[in-house]
């Protein structure tokens, strides 16, 4: 029996080989994790070069041919390469299968192979870098994405292979949580991050195809002249925006939904308390996946569009607040009376709260046609989508980092070094942003490299921010890191939050190469606070 | 799992006459001008093909009705992309045709309902001359 529990995925079966080819769901998960990270990191350090060109008027360091690179660059690898695959194939991948109770996803060798797609289109994306980058922005506008010399093919075709890799993870997930739950696991009774999933997945597999057609549309007209985007061959430039927003706002949903369902777990975990409003919060997730589809020209309404067509996107992109909202109100209210314990999870999901807020509302603003004519194209736009996608999405995969990594390793970080670190990612992200709605409602347009003498006061804030930002954030990773070397052992059976899912209930830590030694019986629901008592246990 | 339907030799054939017979309107409504309604027509044909195909030949309509969900739900997205898109293509531009938009936004201010009718050189207008001036109020 001791043999038994000291067996778990990570050392058996042992080999390299039994790494690159395991169909183990949660061996896959630490790939995408990995590779994530290191994109990540790749990304972030093009973020810092960016705003160092920034801190002052003027090309000091790069040019602006350079600076049209690294910033397509930036765009590119932290949404096609980390956001986008980081969280459903990271901790989706990891968690998914153990919070349903089944023993793997419903197809482990897709599940193997969508990770190997996802390498193959990276790599397409590594030889654009060194074969001199690309300089269009990451949303490939044409006409001068047909005309660019830079590398538009190489990168668009990595997007297109990985847009593969999404579908079949998104596929995957579906049949996962329709075909492999536990007797018992009703919808009502699956955890709110398995909900989010499913929304996610609904999005990739409905979404994504359209992404693959543009691209191929694109390379349609560069090599075959076939006139689809130019005006000259018969096209129509704003065609192509059409099609990219069709699927790039809702990826924006595959990028935040999952991270709704992040919030969803911490809150009432490090609450103690039932979540309030479980069946709003999962329908909501399902509107917000359904609501996206419906207002991707609010990308467009400098672009030329129908005077008609705005008013119709306007209109319905306030839809998007009201499930946001209900989501909002819920965990505010599950907080409510609860026992709040500030670990590192609760921090990041406060400071998730207080973002994502901030985010989603002048998303609202951006949202009304009058306003966003002079907001668009603004550093209004650059910061509020980051207050979005990093205040939110990567907080949120921070904070589920630090919740699920007892769970996911066997081993706890320094609890204070996470809660300094999470509180330098609030501040330095505040610093970084928050002069940036400044700058874009003064008038300073995104993507240049230099600037009128009004702007240096807050961009030179915006760049000393950002470094205490990086270097936060890179305290955080290293500190979990760390502990990974340390070899800072919790029991196998802990539970060191106390949660009342099957990962933290049924399974030990790290999880056994099966998942479950045998097939889990479920007693409770997810968040049954106000019934059964679950104690934190938290042994070394 | 329900059992694997089995189709009458009968009904294929029936369903593969009607595939030739729908390819052969196509043809002939090719040859007659209905303007832009020939795409859509010829997408309508196009679609009722499909269908058919996805009902009979892959056995849609005898599989279990999720399926059936997400065939349906890819014919709405699909639905969804192109009506929405053509809110943009078949207005674009509608700014300068509407003639309430049309004319000088600073012309329509009320400050200018109390002034008498000028040319563009300030001699004063005869009202009748133009219909546009008939809800001028002057005193």
């Amino acid at each position: 029996m001791s043999n038994k529990t000291k067996q778990n995925y990570l050392n058996h079966p042992k080999g390299i080989m039994s790494w690159l080819l395991t169909l183990d769901h949660k061996r896959i998960g630490l790939m995408y994790l990995f590779s994530g990270i290191l994109f990540f990191f790749l990304g972030g350090l093009l973020a810092l070069v960016m705003r160092f060109e920034l801190a002052a008027p003027g090309n000091d360091i790069i040019s602006n041919e350079v600076y049209n690179n690294v910033y397509t660059l930036h765009g590119a690898i932290m949404i096609f390469l980390f956001i986008i695959p980081a969280i459903p194939g990271a901790l989706g991948n990891i968690l998914l299968p153990l919070m349903v109770g089944a023993k793997d996803v419903a197809f482990p060798r897709l599940n193997l192979a969508s990770f190997y797609i996802y390498s193959f289109g990276a790599l397409f994306a590594m030889y654009t870098i060194i074969n001199g980058g690309v300089d269009t922005g990451w949303t490939f506008y044409t006409p001068y994405s047909t005309q660019s010399s830079s590398n538009v093919v190489p990168m668009t075709l990595g997007i297109f292979i990985i847009g593969f890799s999404s579908i079949l993870t998104g596929l995957n997930f579906i049949a996962t949580i329709h075909k492999m739950r536990i007797p018992g696991l009703t919808w009502y009774k699956l955890p709110l991050f398995v909900w989010a999933l499913y929304g996610t997945s609904l999005v990739q597999i409905t979404a994504t195809p359209v992404l693959a057609i543009t691209m191929v549309l694109l390379m349609l007209e560069r090599f075959l002249g076939i006139g689809i985007f130019d005006p000259a061959l018969g096209g129509d430039p704003v065609l192509y925006q059409h099609f990219f927003w069709f699927y790039s706002h809702p990826a924006v949903y595959i990028m935040i939904l999952p991270a709704f369902g992040i919030i969803s777990e911490i809150i009432p975990v490090h609450s103690r308390k039932k979540i309030w409003g479980y069946k709003f919060i999962a329908y909501s997730t399902l509107s917000i996946a359904f609501i996206g589809f419906l207002v991707w020209g609010h990308h467009m309404f400098t672009s030329g569009q129908s005077v008609f067509s705005q008013i119709v996107f306007s209109f319905i992109t306030y839809f998007v607040g009201i499930p946001t909202g209900v989501k909002i109100f819920s965990w505010i209210l599950t907080m409510y009376k609860g026992q709040v314990s500030f670990t590192p999870p609760m921090f990041y999901a406060l400071s998730f709260l207080f973002l994502f807020t901030i985010g989603g509302l002048t998303g609202i603003f951006l949202g009304a046609v009058a306003l966003d004519i002079h907001l668009h194209d603004t550093y209004f736009v650059v910061a509020h989508f980051h207050y979005v996608m990093q205040g939110g999405t990567i907080v949120a995969f921070l904070g589920g980092l630090h919740h699920w990594w007892p769970k996911s390793f066997g081993v706890m970080y320094n609890q204070t070094i996470a809660n300094i670190a999470a509180l330098g990612v609030f501040i330095g992200f505040n610093g970084t942003f928050f002069p940036q709605f400044l700058l874009g409602l003064r008038g300073m347009p995104r993507r240049y490299a230099t600037y009128d003498e009004q702007f240096v006061e807050l961009h030179s804030y915006s760049t000393f921010w950002s470094g205490i930002l990086g270097i936060s954030i890179f305290i955080a990773v290293m500190n979990l890191f760390w502990s990974f070397i340390k070899k800072n052992k919790v029991d196998p059976g802990s539970n060191p939050w106390g949660g009342m899912t099957l990962e933290w209930t049924h399974t030990s830590s790290p999880p056994h190469p099966h998942n479950f030694e045998e097939e889990p019986v479920l007693q409770h629901g997810p968040y049954d606070y106000d019934k059964v008592i679950v104690d934190k246990t938290y042994k070394k | 799992m329900s059992e694997h339907h089995i189709t009458p030799l009968r009904t294929y054939l029936i369903i593969a006459a009607s595939l030739l017979f729908l390819s052969g309107v196509t043809v002939w409504v090719s040859y007659i001008d209905l303007g832009s309604f020939n795409i859509v027509l010829a997408m309508f044909v196009a679609t009722v093909k499909a269908s058919l195909v996805a009902f009979f030949f892959m056995h849609l309509l005898w599989d279990d009705k999720k399926n059936l969900t997400m065939f349906l739900m890819s014919l709405m997205f699909f639905g969804i992309f192109v009506t929405i898109t053509m809110l943009d293509t078949e207005f674009r531009g509608d700014l300068g045709l509407n003639p309430e938009t049309k004319d000088p936004i600073n012309k329509r201010a009320a400050f200018y309902d109390t002034l008498p009718l000028t040319d563009t050189h300030g001699h004063p207008v005869d009202e009748h001359s133009d219909e546009h001036h008939e809800d001028k109020d002057h005193h």
